[in-house]
């Protein structure tokens, strides 16, 4: 009993530290911007003003913000279904066909992962840079210049432009994730599938996929989220949110009117509304998946 | 996992580097404090403060700090037995802002940089800041006329120093820049095509632009914002002081006035002419588009006094050189007129030690303080004769610039009155980020001036609603 007691105490006092740091930096500051979202608070004044819900109530009221809600779900659809579907594709190719050139296509494909995301959309504005750049440069060299555009700034065009660079970012990331998990797949399972007469295809359709359901999913939320945050990075650098708010995100609108509109109060209920909708998006992608795993 | 992980660098990189940045002031803070301490007692002219301890947080851009730590020094061997402790950063907004939360401000703010001047907006709103008209109604350092006689006309009076239009001074005038249309001097000197006088004299050469393989004009497509430095003083060109003062305080007729018509007229014109607008400008950042201007890819970009530093090591076309003309008038009759931006100094209404803040402001307005400013920092403050004092500290056509205000070129300034706090609208980003789908003839002049009427009414009615509840 006693050394029961001592045995709790120590497991206590070893937890305490940790547990002290998670709440003073994870568990306050959370509750705090659930906390201001309530507030009318210039974030510089100290006399925060309690206005109840009126904060979330603007938002839906708020055409700028809704325009980025629009903006960032859009991202959120497209990034996400194709960064996977090409990374699945590309390391189920990388595994099945035994290339030579395999470790060097795996290295190639994974180096955007470790590029610092500025860099990558210093590159990316370059890339589509309307004269210079190297997307109208070749369209010219092709003889289809009168395809070329100024891809970021066109309404049109933009939102697309930046889905292609959040792909080429997140896709050899996944792609590396699925072809560990491939790679742990017993050979033995495609061996007789392919003496029974199951095609690549059907090997693909029928073992690959559904021996990486897990993963899958968990990259289905790894994705969503990634996308909120790369988002702000890439926006902010190669389009600042235009043309005209095109391509304003919820993460640079809520930055924009915390820091440079003053009004941290509504920033913060904005905050608040994605982390319930990013909450929600999770479960409910883990929910439809899940009688896939069965 | 790795976006957090990316966050968690990042946050600790900040934190560290504020550190740093608390350790090099105190440092040299406490050694020119100690070197003044020996000398204590009678203090200048008489003047005694209870507190003898002044914490200043200035701005560090282009401008560098070596001004601020050379000015403190003087300062502190002036008045014997006071300490100033200088915190300087290029974010110094991000440093200070916990200290203000806190209720523990900085005596002295100097606020400059797009990322740092929001604070102040939030300051202003929040009605923050000390009353510092006392300031400019006593004597100058020097004695004699009131300083405010030293300042350059009008800047105490503008929106930026008086934020709530009542004539009183809450932000007090640093350097400040002039901003309009430049143009490659060399090119029109040897073509022999004169600097347009007019906004038609623009317009019309478009022709001569596209004879040279160039644009007529181009702008930092990304930020339209930079538009406002032909937009304002044109406005004031049409409307004088009236239509401007209806544009920044939200008057919605406004945006049915003659004078926007002829304004966003000349904006129409450029979007929908041939050549006017360089190809792709309005997915270009800043620095793009200048680039883009100096290799002769356009004829026209406008931009401040800072841009032949700010692009010293850009390439440019062979003889390039800076050449402005502030913006064109719509008769010929009228002079151009040319913006100016005026950077900030403040004093938070709960500094622990304002009477020391108040005086070391007026000592950054003596006659010493302006040559020792043009010699450390290159800028030139807003006091008259400034440019002069500043000519061999600065590049001739930077110079030449400032001169022409001098000489009598006409100049405005003037900011948005301050929103509803809590009010969702962005004045400049509501009136300028649009123009880029005017541009990009995706949004007509009338569907432009439509939003615009309703956005205004909207800030009225939630700056009246405001009111009621106050």
């Amino acid at each position: 009993m006693n050394m029961k007691t001592r045995r709790g105490f120590f497991i206590a006092a070893c937890l305490l530290p940790g547990l002290a740091l998670f709440i003073l930096f994870k568990v306050y500051p959370t509750i705090q911007i659930f906390q201001k979202s309530l507030y009318l608070w210039t974030g510089v004044g100290d006399t925060p003003k309690f206005i109840g819900l009126k904060n979330f109530v603007d938002m839906f009221n708020d055409e700028a913000f809704l325009l980025a809600l629009r903006n960032t779900g859009f991202l959120m659809l497209i990034v996400p279904v194709l960064s996977l579907l090409i990374a699945l594709i590309n390391a189920s190719l990388l595994t099945q066909t035994k290339l030579k050139e395999r470790g060097i296509y795996r290295t190639v494909f994974f180096f955007p992962s470790i590029l610092s995301f500025v860099v990558i959309a210093i590159l990316w504005s370059f890339i589509y840079h309307p004269t210079m750049g190297f997307v109208n440069s070749g369209l010219e060299l092709l003889g289809l210049g009168d395809w070329a555009l100024s891809w970021l700034g066109d309404q049109r065009t933009v939102l697309w432009a930046l889905a292609i660079t959040l792909i080429w970012q997140a896709t050899g990331y996944y792609m590396v994730m699925y072809m560990a998990g491939i790679d742990g797949i017993s050979p033995d399972l495609y061996e007789a599938a392919g003496l029974d007469g199951a095609t690549r295809i059907q090997q693909f359709f029928h073992i690959t996929i559904p021996m990486l359901w897990e993963i899958i999913r968990v990259t289905i939320i790894f994705s969503i989220n990634g996308v909120l945050t790369i988002s702000f990075v890439i926006v902010s650098i190669m389009t600042g949110g235009g043309p005209d708010r095109h391509s304003e995100v919820v993460m640079t609108y809520l930055y924009s009117q915390a820091f440079t509109n003053s009004n941290f109060g509504y920033a913060m209920a904005i905050g608040v509304f994605i982390f319930i909708v990013s909450l929600l998006l999770a479960l409910i992608s883990n929910k439809l998946t899940e009688r896939g795993s069965h | 996992m790795r976006h957090k992980k990316w966050l968690t660098t990042v946050a600790a990189s900040v934190m560290a580097l504020s550190v740093l940045a608390g350790c090099g002031s105190n440092n040299s803070g406490e050694s020119n404090g100690s070197a003044a301490t020996g000398s204590n007692g009678a203090a200048n002219g008489g003047k005694q403060f209870d507190n003898m301890e002044l914490n200043v947080a200035v701005f560090q851009g282009g401008y560098g700090r070596e001004y601020w730590d050379t000015i403190a020094a003087d300062f502190m061997k002036d008045y014997p037995g006071t300490k100033i402790n200088i915190t300087a950063s290029p974010k110094i907004a991000e440093l200070v802002r916990p200290k203000i939360v806190a209720g523990n401000p900085p005596d002295f703010m100097y606020i400059a940089g797009s990322d740092n001047t929001p604070i102040l907006a939030g300051l202003i709103k929040d009605k923050a800041l000390l009353d510092l008209s006392d300031v400019f109604n006593a004597p100058a350092e020097e004695g004699g006329a009131p300083l405010k006689d030293k300042i350059i006309p009008g800047v105490l009076e503008s929106r930026s120093s008086s934020p709530y239009g009542d004539g009183k001074v809450f932000l007090a005038p640093y350097n400040f820049g002039v901003m309009g249309l430049w143009y490659n001097k060399t090119m029109l000197d040897d073509k022999g095509i004169a600097v347009p006088k007019t906004w038609d004299e623009f317009i019309a050469l478009n022709a001569t632009a596209k004879e040279n393989g160039r644009a007529l004009f181009t702008y930092q497509g990304l930020y339209p914002g930079y538009l406002e430095e032909m937009i304002v003083p044109s406005i004031y060109n049409v409307g004088g002081q009236e239509a401007l003062d209806q544009f920044y305080n939200y008057d919605p007729e406004f945006w049915k006035s003659d004078t926007f018509k002829q304004v966003w007229g000349v904006l129409g014109k450029i979007a929908s002419e041939d050549n006017a607008l360089m190809k792709g400008t309005i997915a270009l950042n800043h620095t793009q588009a200048q680039t883009a201007f100096m290799q002769g890819k356009a004829m026209f970009i406008p931009n401040g006094t800072w841009f032949e530093d700010e692009m010293k090591d850009a390439p440019r076309e062979e003889g390039f050189q800076f050449g402005f003309l502030g913006a064109p008038a719509f008769q010929a009759d009228q002079p151009a007129v040319a913006m100016t931006l005026i950077e900030q100094m403040v004093i938070p209404a709960k500094a622990k030690n304002p009477e020391l803040a108040k005086e070391f402001l007026k000592y950054l307005y003596s006659d010493k303080s302006v040559k020792l400013n043009a010699e450390k920092s290159k800028g030139v403050l807003a006091v008259k004769g400034a440019a002069d004092q500043a000519k061999e500290f600065i590049s001739e056509s930077t110079y030449n610039v400032y001169k022409a205000v001098d000489n009598g070129m006409t100049t405005v300034n003037g900011a948005f009155k301050s929103v509803a706090k809590g009010s969702k609208y962005n004045p400049n980003d509501e009136v300028f980020k649009p123009i880029s789908s005017i541009m990009n003839k995706q949004m007509t002049i009338d569907e432009y001036s439509d939003k615009l009427y309703k956005i205004y009414t909207d800030i009225q009615q939630e700056l009246k609603d405001n009111g009621a509840a106050e």
